[in-house]
């Protein structure tokens, strides 16, 4: 093997030992989709299309539960894109390690909030040729668990959960456990530590009270306000210049 | 589905789609005419700062436990607290995450078989 091709290979090896701990909370997300739509009365095939071509977790649930109840065709579409507004924020964000490739904007629809969020801790780390290799690997990974989750979810979802009550209790762990990894680097100082801590309590407790789906962007708007207002008074202290 | 269905779903796939291209193409273009060489320096701070906290949020939110009770609450401290922990000595991915949903399941296994 060639020492370009070992690069390569570890760009995409990197992609996809980064994307495993991801299974953890997709499959059985994705498990759980499969079963409610296909109890709602969605055939397996329409259930791994939705998975396979909207790939937004709770938007596919609130599409799904809307239609069954009913819900006008365009409040559907509207309150789906809605939920997906917060994406808009990603791309730019991670725009600056990309190069200009004109495959980067296709590939943004493996884009979900956990790809963003592993993209943005690992893509500066990374040379600019490893990138892409890195992104496809990754978002491969999660996107094909989150289509055979769904799969397995439409056809046996009611007898795995059945059988394994606690593999659905536990696995989704993995979730928090990696964002917590990804956003540890983040306090090394007083004013990114208390927009960290103050971002965490606001979107759980937002979760908390059943405000699940504006959790995020509402928390991290308080966030980037606090960030500010401690940046405000310590300039005022004149602890910082600019 | 009905045909109606159908166009539907394509078009909530189409628009959550260009939800996560289009800013990216008008960053890149954004990039591309203030001609820097580190991309970064030419984001609005408010941008940066924006990206963590989306992060931080996800965390928040994922915390909350499939089944809240006091039991899944002291073993999502307690995961919690390994993966930092694991994080502190290896400054790795992997290994922190699996070990915190190992210390997890062990908690909510070892509370479920005490009470």
């Amino acid at each position: 093997m060639s020492s370009i091709e070992a690069v390569k290979n570890s760009a995409w090896q990197q992609g996809a030992r980064d994307a495993l701990p991801l299974l953890g909370g997709y499959i059985p997300v994705a498990i759980s989709f499969g079963l409610i739509a296909v109890q709602s009365g969605f055939s397996a095939l329409e259930t791994v299309l939705i998975s396979a071509l909207i790939y937004a977790g709770a938007s596919q649930f609130l599409f799904i539960a809307m239609v069954a109840s009913g819900a006008p065709l365009w409040l559907v579409l509207v309150m789906t894109l809605l939920i997906n507004a917060r994406h808009l924020v990603y791309g730019p964000n991670i725009a600056p390690y990309l190069s200009n490739s004109r495959w980067w904007p296709v590939l943004m629809h493996g884009l979900t909030d956990q790809i963003f969020a592993l993209a943005h801790t690992r893509l500066p780390q990374l040379q600019q040729k490893d990138r892409m290799g890195w992104y496809i690997s990754a978002a491969l990974i999660a996107w094909g668990s989150w289509i055979v989750g769904t799969a397995v979810g439409a056809v046996a979802g009611a007898e795995i959960t059945s059988r394994w009550p606690l593999l659905g209790e536990v696995m989704p762990f993995a979730l928090p456990a990696l964002f917590l990894v990804l956003i540890a680097p983040r306090f090394t100082s007083l004013q990114w530590s208390l927009t960290m801590l103050v971002t965490i309590v606001v979107a759980l407790l937002l979760k908390l009270i059943g405000m699940t789906n504006s959790a995020i962007p509402l928390a991290a708007l308080c966030g980037v306000s606090l960030f500010y207002l401690v940046q405000a008074k310590l300039k005022a202290e004149g602890k910082i210049h600019g | 589905m009905d045909k109606s269905l159908w166009l539907l779903m394509l078009a909530c796939a189409l628009g959550t789609f260009l939800l996560r291209a289009l800013p990216l193409i008008w960053m890149r273009r954004h990039l591309l005419h203030r001609s820097i060489s580190n991309g970064t320096e030419a984001m609005p701070v408010w941008l940066t700062v924006l990206a963590p906290t989306m992060i931080a949020a996800m965390f928040g939110v994922s915390l909350v436990p499939a089944n809240p009770g006091i039991s899944s609450w002291f073993a999502t401290m307690l995961g919690g607290l390994c993966t930092i922990l694991v994080w502190q000595r290896t400054r790795s991915l992997g290994w922190p995450v699996c070990t915190g949903v190992a210390v997890y399941g062990g908690v909510v296994v070892l509370l479920k078989m005490i009470g």
